[in-house]
């Protein structure tokens, strides 16, 4: 396959390539947020001139008082005593919580596991082809499965987890949700059905009509709007949104930060 | 309060943060990440426990461990000193004055004792009337003070109870006057700084009622401790996000001097509060932007991120820096090269912040040389010839994910040119490319696409497409292929995201398809 050297007209693909602008933020832009924080956790540190013993009575009252601040992340009720609890706080809590669903982990691995599990549809066509697909979670072990109940009998059997533990509790959807999605699901394929000429050969499939179905259908399902799970490995903390970039809500994005690349 | 600066007696005020129990309530479910984060910190408010007269009985020797069971004790007895305020007003006779002050004085003491001073107690009995007529013209210093010190703490915290003070903003305003005395000005300038920092409306209000100016010149003078209160109310009352604030205070004659003249003398504490007012300026007015940088700002602001150690002043120094970075990159950069007359060059400047072990100057160092990348082949040079590049790119490894989504940043605008006019496509700049593919930045950039931030999915790919079109002898898209990124773009085709999938699917049909031997 060619591959020119020079500047390539990616016309035809419409791609935005990659074009350096300057990014600029207004004071209050979420991108400063956690600059500011720093702001105020450090404030309480500040005391000049005093005498020793005035020192050391003031660090007595700051930690007694516990002069905390609140993470500023959405939806987050916790309260931090001091920069380095901040620090390790978010490191724990919010960056490896799922943007789709909110749930928390303690290791980006896991997050990772997770999003491909419940939120990729790519994932589930590729277990639907019998793949082995889903990984155990011991770090380490590498041995994976093709079903969700197998990699759990694996869990319990060889690393001891218990029984009743549940990576990702599926939640019951009400009648009325499941009604309305059997219709999208119908309707959904339908329209598969008819872009079916248009599309590029990107993977090949065997059975279209089963996989894309079932593409459908779960692309149709969201966990935003279930019932938060209780027994489930990643906590879900808060019901309203964690850290979602704010890139994913696209009518919510600020005007004032230039997007990336695009060449207009 | 002792003048003369000597250490031994003289205390200065202690500042410290307010717990934001009043940011928690406040939140509510439905609101953007960017307008919650905003409400929150936008709180900058200030507990007074040592006032500026230097009385410390209190604060610090007291040292009661304050529990939940002595609140409503403390809300009965602030109930009561109220009451006694009330009729020592009241009082006419022989030795009110002296009534007033010792009332006021206990109220106070209430008022400065724990985390959470008996502020709603204080106020439901009338606290703010009596406290308003306690600050009429002509009255001793004293009363002065104790008065404004009650108003700075009911101030500092929950919005209602800041909000309470409407009443004694005109009277604190006028006390900020030149004729006042130093200790009492300060006290209000305290009050008003967090009155302020409670949100845009106060913001409003004070200025139209004439806050700005006679804040603004109470950083005049050279006394440290008053220039620091000052400046810290005068960078609540600018922060905005509206800009007129920062266009008024641009007009006072001769406030950019003295800004200029304290950031560069001032000891750090100081120096901290100016550089938010410097924070702010950058960001919101242009006419601030060419004075200060006129005035020399930018080499002051590149010494103090080489020398100083304190997190509190680097970080809106840092910012300053990308502000007026940001604003024009190209012009900006030109004259700093050109004044380069002291070791600290830009680029070593921010290879400190990242090499620094705090996030947000790992993060806003990056942001700043992303900007820089932005600019002319020259300054993309300035940056690719240094030591910051092996900085980067483990950065790149292995930082959190907000600091490496900066990286990458950086590191894709050094590979391109900026296109001039809008139909030319822009350059890559091969010679940079390869040398940092070649520093093994493709994994960095393949996680950035299965990571599920939209923005930085999207810098992966475009990255990516550089290499694959870019990289000599065709061997960008085994190269790409070496480090899983087919797996990674293949993600995408079912993705929800339609212009992701779309790229994705584009590189993959264009790079990938049947003549390229994928082994499946």
């Amino acid at each position: 396959m060619a591959m020119g050297m020079t500047v390539d007209t990616v016309g035809e693909l419409a791609f935005p390539v990659w074009n350096p602008i300057r990014r600029r933020f207004p004071p209050d832009s979420p991108f400063f947020a956690s600059g500011n924080v720093e702001r105020e956790l450090l404030a309480k540190q500040v005391a000049l001139d005093l005498t020793e013993d005035e020192i050391n009575h003031l660090q007595i009252i700051v930690e007694t008082e516990s002069r905390r601040i609140s993470c500023p992340i959405a939806g987050c009720p916790e309260r931090l005593k001091s920069l380095d609890h901040f620090e390790d706080h978010y490191n724990a809590r919010h960056t490896a919580s799922c943007s789709v669903c909110s749930r928390v982990y303690p290791t980006s691995r896991l997050l990772s596991i997770h999003i491909s599990e419940a939120h990729d549809s790519f994932f589930q066509a590729k277990v639907a082809r019998g793949y082995d697909m889903y990984e155990c979670l011991v770090e380490g072990c590498g041995l994976k499965f093709k079903t969700y109940k197998a990699r759990h009998r694996h869990l319990v059997d060889k690393h001891k987890f218990p029984t009743t533990f549940e990576f990702f509790k599926r939640t019951q959807l009400s009648k009325k949700r499941r009604e309305k999605l059997q219709r999208q699901h119908v309707s959904k394929l339908k329209h598969k059905e008819d872009k079916e000429e248009a599309s590029s050969d990107a993977m090949e499939v065997e059975d279209k009509a089963s996989v894309d179905g079932l593409v459908s259908a779960l692309s149709t399902l969201t966990t935003a709007d279930t019932t938060p799970s209780n027994v489930s490995f990643g906590r879900r903390h808060g019901r309203g949104l964690t850290f979602v970039p704010r890139s994913v809500h696209r009518e919510k994005r600020t005007e004032s930060s230039s997007a990336p690349g695009p060449t207009n | 309060m002792a003048d003369d600066g000597t250490a031994s007696n003289r205390r200065d005020p202690i500042k410290s943060s307010v717990g934001n129990v009043a940011g928690q309530r406040r939140r509510q479910q439905a609101v953007t990440v960017a307008k919650e984060r905003r409400e929150l910190l936008v709180r900058a408010k200030r507990l007074c426990r040592v006032g500026t007269n230097g009385d410390v009985e209190d604060a610090c020797v007291d040292n009661e461990m304050m529990i939940d069971e002595d609140q409503p004790i403390l809300e009965a007895q602030a109930s009561k000193a109220v009451e006694e305020l009330k009729s020592a007003v009241q009082y006419q006779g022989k030795g009110a004055m002296q009534k007033m002050v010792i009332a006021l004085r206990e109220l106070r003491r209430l008022l400065s004792k724990s985390e959470f001073p008996p502020v709603e107690a204080a106020l439901s009995a009338g606290a703010i009337p009596l406290l308003v007529q306690c600050l009429s013209f002509g009255s001793p210093d004293e009363q002065l003070l104790e008065s404004a010190w009650c108003l700075t703490n009911i101030a500092a915290g929950k919005p209602e109870e800041t909000k309470a003070l409407l009443p004694a903003l005109p009277l604190l305003i006028a006390h900020l006057g030149e004729k006042s005395s130093a200790p009492v000005a300060e006290q209000c300038a305290w009050a008003i700084g967090n009155v302020a920092g409670e949100g845009e409306d106060l913001r409003n209000v004070l200025l139209s009622q004439g806050a700005l100016l006679p804040l603004a010149r109470m950083i005049f003078p050279d006394k440290s401790s008053t220039v620091r209160t000052a400046a810290w109310a005068l960078s609540n009352l600018i922060k905005g996000p509206e800009p007129k604030a920062a266009a008024q205070l641009v007009k006072v004659d001769g406030i950019m001097d003295a800004i200029l003249r304290h950031f560069k003398k001032s000891d750090e504490v100081t120096a901290t509060e100016i550089a938010w007012i410097i924070v702010y300026l950058s960001a919101l007015s242009d006419i601030a932007t060419s004075m200060l940088v006129k005035g020399g700002i930018l080499q002051l602001l590149l010494e103090r991120l080489a020398t100083s150690k304190s997190l509190q002043l680097l970080i809106p120094v840092l910012r300053s820096v990308g502000n007026f970075v940001a604003v024009d990159p190209k012009a900006i950069l030109t004259i700093l090269i050109r004044e380069q007359n002291t070791e600290e060059s830009i680029v070593g400047v921010l290879a400190k912040c990242l090499r620094s072990e705090h996030r947000v100057l790992k993060k806003e160092a990056a942001w700043v040389l992303s900007n820089i990348a932005a600019g002319s082949i020259e300054h993309k040079r300035m940056i690719h010839s240094t030591e910051v590049m092996s900085l980067l790119l483990r950065l790149l490894s292995t930082s959190p994910f907000d600091i490496r989504k900066e990286v990458a940043y950086v590191l894709g605008n050094l590979c391109v040119e900026s296109a001039e006019g809008g139909d030319t496509k822009p350059r890559i700049i091969q010679d940079h490319l390869v040398s940092i593919v070649r520093g093994g930045c493709l994994p960095g950039f393949i996680e950035l696409v299965r990571s599920p931030d939209i923005e930085a999915a999207r810098l992966g790919l475009q990255f990516i497409e550089l290499v694959l079109r870019g990289i000599p002898n065709g061997e960008g898209p085994k190269l790409v292929e070496g480090e899983d990124g087919i797996d990674a773009m293949e993600r995408f085709q079912f993705h929800e995201n339609e212009e992701l999938r779309v790229m994705a699917n584009s590189l993959v049909d264009k790079y990938f398809g049947e003549d390229y031997g994928i082994d499946e």
